[in-house]
């Protein structure tokens, strides 16, 4: 246990560029330009004539609306954290086992008693817990520090932040159910994670034009025997990905539910495999599905060959 | 288990060439073995198959171990330097030590900081800041404060100036070498280790050319300064291996009797480096 988490601790120092900088960056970007927002906003061509009208508007608003919206607002914020994560996790697993072979520290790594598959296993931890949870504290943080700021600025424009806004939305419940999709997003994107841990240990040089061409190609092959035989054109590799972003248990788009309601949604709304309403059952309801088990499968297929490779690393 | 590393037939094929040859190997604990072999003669692959860094076919053992499935085990009382430089280059050297301590349980903090104390390695530095030579310097101060009973150096100073490579084997054998290590050492740079070393092993085309005690060496084999006109008679003796410097000849014999030689010529024990030269070019042992 000791060795592993020394092992993830190295992910990290080795990592803190994209584990840690980047999220600090996203959330400096979204403070200052709300701040361009708040001193510009006089400037705009708009209905209001000043914060303090639009303030006056939001306060004649229906409380129930605007505490959904508040709330909405929430969730939404991860967004864009989540989507750089997602870059940051794909290209980090794709140098996991890469970078030490090109420069040889390999030999250094495994001249330490640790095992391959406590070796994989830290990378993957990296990826799945250790990336995520820094991402989602820095979201937080973020969230917090917009609000006092908006605190702030309503209070000194003579209004009470707590009743226009504050107390009309949980932000703690949204915070929980963004890490716990941080964390089904994890396992949801398990067997793509396995690919790219299986391109990293194999690819002799350049590892995301193997990580990417061959389902191109695959897919390519797909649309067009398919297009040749059926005409539908509705299963194959492209579809498959499309469906499993668009089914994924992470606050990815805007939704109203069917109904008036404005809120957020998990994945993106076009499939009916699944409900996209933010919630934990629905997070729970994709982990427990058929295609999960699939994707556990071919993950585990993925990672076993992994590890097959990193044994033999050294071989030449 | 009286042998730090047991091979018997050992072979490693790639896919057209046979890097090692049905090798059978015994090292003792307690010795300074120099395994000595041109380019391409099989001595990484022999090392990587004893540091579990390769697959191979025959019987192996090394302390005990099985090194093709038991390598993280293994190197808990296994240290090597594969090459020079091979440090992760983004490291800081506090965290190399830190992780080292933390995953190595022989691993020496205290010992390890002495021997940076000697160097202009500070724990701020990051790898990639160091010169080579210090790379190396900090490669040695690790692997010298982990306890370790097998530690295997594969080209350890390749490309390290005279001062870098005279001090690491100074390092090595005053402050790490007692009678429970066993260190294996490759290197090019025959002449630097040869006066450390307690066996000589000359592997050549995957096979073993050579394989005996220093002590030994210097038993068997014998050069001789002859002049021109006795060349002849020299020859009459069966050397090993004849060459000629300044206008007189050498010869290197093996097993041969000392007063019927001393009476051609000087007798000196051979350096190994034309030890091997004489053996690679066709045949001692």
């Amino acid at each position: 246990m000791n060795r592993l988490m020394a092992l993830v601790k190295r992910e990290f120092w080795e990592n803190k560029g994209a584990f840690r900088t980047t999220p600090l960056v996203i959330g400096g970007i979204f403070l200052i330009a709300m701040l361009m927002f708040l001193i510009t906003f006089n400037h705009f061509d708009n209905e209001f004539q000043s914060l303090k009208e639009l303030l006056r508007f939001i306060a004649q608003q229906d409380v129930e609306l605007r505490g959904k919206i508040l709330y909405a607002i929430y969730l939404e914020t991860s967004v864009i954290f989540s989507m750089v994560l997602a870059f940051v996790v794909f290209f980090y697993l794709l140098g996991s086992l890469y970078d030490d072979r090109k420069d040889r520290s390999i030999l250094f790594w495994k001249s330490l008693p640790a095992s391959d598959t406590l070796t994989i296993g830290s990378k993957l931890l990296a990826a799945m817990v250790l990336a995520p949870l820094i991402f989602w504290i820095i979201y937080v943080l973020t969230s917090i520090v917009i609000m006092l700021l908006f605190s702030v600025v309503i209070m000194t424009l003579g209004e009470n932040p707590w009743t226009l806004f504050l107390s009309l939305g949980n932000p703690f419940k949204a915070w929980s159910l963004v890490l716990l999709s941080y964390f089904a997003q994890s396992i949801w994107a398990l067997p793509l994670y396995g690919w790219l841990m299986l391109v990293s240990a194999f690819a002799p040089r350049i590892p995301l034009l193997f990580a990417i061409l061959p389902p191109v190609i695959l897919g390519i092959l797909e649309l067009w025997v398919d297009f040749l035989q059926t005409f539908t054109l509705n299963k194959n590799l492209f579809g498959l990905f499309g469906h499993w972003f668009a089914n994924s248990p992470l606050v990815i788009s805007a939704d109203q539910h069917g109904n008036d309601e404005f809120g957020a949604a998990l994945g993106i709304p076009l499939t009916s495999d699944f409900d996209h309403q933010v919630t934990a059952a629905n997070m729970f309801d994709r982990l427990f599905s058929t295609e999960m088990l699939v994707g556990l499968i071919i993950a585990a297929v993925f990672l076993t060959a992994t590890l097959w490779l990193r044994r033999r690393a050294t071989e030449s | 288990m009286n042998h730090v590393i047991e091979a018997r037939g050992l072979t490693k094929r790639y896919k057209r060439t046979t890097a090692v040859d049905n090798i059978d190997l015994q090292i003792p604990a307690g010795r300074i073995v120099g395994l000595i072999g041109p380019n391409g003669a099989g001595k990484t692959s022999a090392l990587k198959a004893i540091l579990g860094l390769a697959t191979y076919e025959g019987h192996l053992t090394v302390l005990g171990k099985n090194p093709s499935t038991d390598r993280a085990a293994l190197m808990e009382d296994v240290c090597f330097i594969a090459d020079v430089a091979v440090l992760p280059r983004w490291i800081r050297v506090s965290q190399l030590i830190e992780l080292t301590e933390d995953i190595h349980p022989k691993f020496s903090r205290e010992k390890c900081l002495k021997y940076l104390s000697s160097t202009k390695i500070t724990l701020d530095h990051r790898v990639k800041q160091l010169s080579k030579g210090m790379v190396a310097q900090l490669h040695l101060a690790i692997v010298m404060a982990i306890d370790a009973k097998l530690l295997v150096l594969d080209e350890p100073t390749l490309g390290l100036d005279i001062l870098y490579r005279k001090q690491f084997y100074t390092n090595l054998l005053n402050d790490y070498f007692d009678e429970e290590r066993t260190i294996i050492i490759t290197t090019h740079q025959v002449e630097e280790v040869e006066h450390i070393l307690s066996d000589l092993i000359f592997i050549q085309d995957g096979r073993i050319a050579l394989d005996c005690s220093m002590e030994k060496v210097q038993e068997s084999f014998v050069e001789v300064m002859v002049a021109p006109d006795q060349a002849a008679t020299a020859r009459e003796l069966h050397p090993l291996y004849e060459r000629e410097l300044f206008g007189k000849h050498i010869f290197l014999y093996k097993d041969v009797s000392r007063e019927q030689l001393r009476e051609l010529g000087e007798l000196h024990t051979p350096s190994v480096a034309d030890l091997f030269v004489a053996t690679m070019s066709g045949g001692a042992a």
